[in-house]
């Protein structure tokens, strides 16, 4: 099944078009990696994913719907690239809002506060203040209240911004536990080495165009075809995958 | 319905959270405080009379407090949410736009009409201390007063999505207050004018909240009794009234804005 299928999407903001003719597919358990340079149109694609913004021609479909259909939300996280989180509430009382938010029962809401906040590494900071939390340390809690509602699409944007190394790895584990638990990951990055280290898939984006397309198995094994190599070439070429 | 209203609860206590940990309550308590018991003991020149114009400079601590509060919590309630990027998680969550919105209001306007609540305890407290009694007409104060918080946080939420923050505080607070002091004037003024003028100024008086309707300071001062049940039921509808249609124009701007 596929968790998110764009059909020739395309969206402009007056004479600017962010993305032309976008198509991309992403099947139940996959990880895709979401690549570009700045402005390449990869958070106009993510906005469209969360249904924030509808393409100007084309069709985006999340899990077989509208993404902007709350029965569809309900099945979505999203962590943004930095969001400084109401600074005046702790970390437990910023997933118990998201879990209001998200109409989840109070007491599942208190369980998976628990489970998650132990995950990303944020159980002894829980009732600390956000405001006295580090950059990654708001990462992490992007992360939590991501997957509060036990999503089956995770939709995260440069989820590696302002972790550490250790909380990389974590991440990374995280990642791959929800991936083998059957969940579907996309996510936009900057960063190369994890991207390959995490992705079924790879899409590449140039100037509001996927340039490339393909899992990342093909790139092993191919001495020095990395994804660096990759990312390289096909920005320098610059064409259609 | 189950759904609605867990996630007005989740809004509405987000809301509370804020303003029991942010300083301006405390602040404007403190400032309520250090006025009121100076002023609840007072007896200036031995006069009795003399206690309605102590009751008069508490109650307009109160409206400037109150204003000073709801005018704050409602142009807080997006821009915050567009600056801390957290706009985002929140609108891929299964919520519409427009009733995130209508959470986002009543979170301010109870939580705002909280801290008026605690301001009128302090009032009825300074009264009682110098001797003196509350009537029913103070109640119905409270009333109006909690619908005017009501009509001053819609007005600066649909303020915050046009203006800037700054501009809007000022927008919305002068004209609040020019409302309150000359609202009831305006006819008047609008006499003797040039024919623009005065059109103008009628238009103003048509459309302009009128926050001179809630205001009962004389009648409490001055122990004139509570109003007529069908002025409160009119002054009421009133506010009702203005609140929705603001927050149609607002949900509809808020719906159309790009994030």
């Amino acid at each position: 099944m596929e968790v998110v299928s764009i059909q020739c999407a395309s969206r402009s903001f007056g004479e600017i078009h962010a993305v032309r003719d976008l198509t991309l597919k992403l099947a139940a358990g996959e990880i895709m990696g979401f690549l570009g340079t700045n402005g390449a149109g990869k958070t106009t694609t993510i906005k469209m994913m969360l249904g924030l913004i509808v393409p100007t021609s084309g069709k985006v479909a999340v899990l077989g719907g509208d993404p902007r259909t709350p029965s569809v939300r309900a099945q979505v996280g999203y962590m943004p690239e930095i969001a400084y989180y109401y600074p005046y509430l702790n970390a437990r009382e910023l997933l118990s809002f998201y879990g209001g938010i998200c109409a989840l029962d109070k007491d599942l809401v208190r369980e998976r506060t628990e489970v998650l906040l132990a995950k990303v590494g944020l159980a002894d900071a829980a009732i600390r203040p956000l405001k006295t939390y580090s950059k990654g340390m708001l990462q992490r809690a992007g992360i939590a209240q991501a997957l509060l509602n036990d999503p089956a699409l995770l939709v995260l944007d440069e989820p590696f911004t302002g972790l550490d190394p250790l909380a990389r790895i974590h991440f990374r584990e995280l990642m791959k536990e929800l991936r083998d638990a059957g969940k579907t990951i996309f996510f936009s990055s900057h960063e190369l080495g994890e991207t390959e280290l995490l992705c079924d898939q790879v899409a590449i984006m140039k100037n509001g165009r996927a340039v490339y397309r393909g899992p990342v198995r093909d790139l092993a094994g191919e001495g020095e075809k990395n994804l660096e190599r990759l990312f390289l070439d096909v920005l320098a070429k610059g064409g259609e995958e | 319905m189950k759904i609605f209203l867990r996630q007005m609860i989740a809004i509405v206590r987000l809301s509370f959270i804020e303003l029991l940990r942010r300083n301006d309550l405390y602040a404007l308590l403190a400032l309520a405080l250090t006025l009121m018991i100076p002023l609840s003991m007072a007896s200036p020149f031995g006069a009795g009379g003399a206690g309605r114009y102590l009751d008069e400079v508490a109650l307009l601590l109160v409206w400037g407090f109150s204003l000073f509060i709801a005018v704050g919590a409602g142009s807080r309630l997006l821009p915050p949410e567009f600056a801390n990027r957290t706009i985002y998680p929140l609108l891929a969550k299964p919520i519409s736009r427009g009733r995130l919105l209508l959470g986002k209001y009543l979170g301010a306007m109870l939580s705002s009409s909280a801290a008026v609540l605690l301001f009128y305890f302090l009032f009825a407290g300074s009264v009682l201390l110098r001797g003196g009694t509350l009537s029913m007409a103070l109640v119905e104060a409270v009333v109006l007063h909690i619908l005017f918080v009501a009509l001053a946080v819609a007005v600066s939420l649909l303020g915050s999505l046009i203006f800037t923050p700054s501009a809007n505080l000022v927008l919305s607070a002068g004209m609040l207050t020019a409302m309150f002091f000359f609202g009831r004037r305006l006819p008047e003024y609008a006499q003797g004018v040039s024919s623009a003028l005065a059109f103008v100024i009628n238009a103003v008086y048509a459309l302009a909240p009128h926050a001179e309707f809630f205001d009962m300071r004389m009648r409490v001062i001055h122990g004139h009794g509570p109003v007529d049940a069908v002025v409160m039921v009119i002054v009421c509808l009133y506010a009702v009234a203005y609140v929705a249609a603001l927050l149609c124009v607002s949900t509809a701007i808020f719906r159309r804005k790009k994030v």
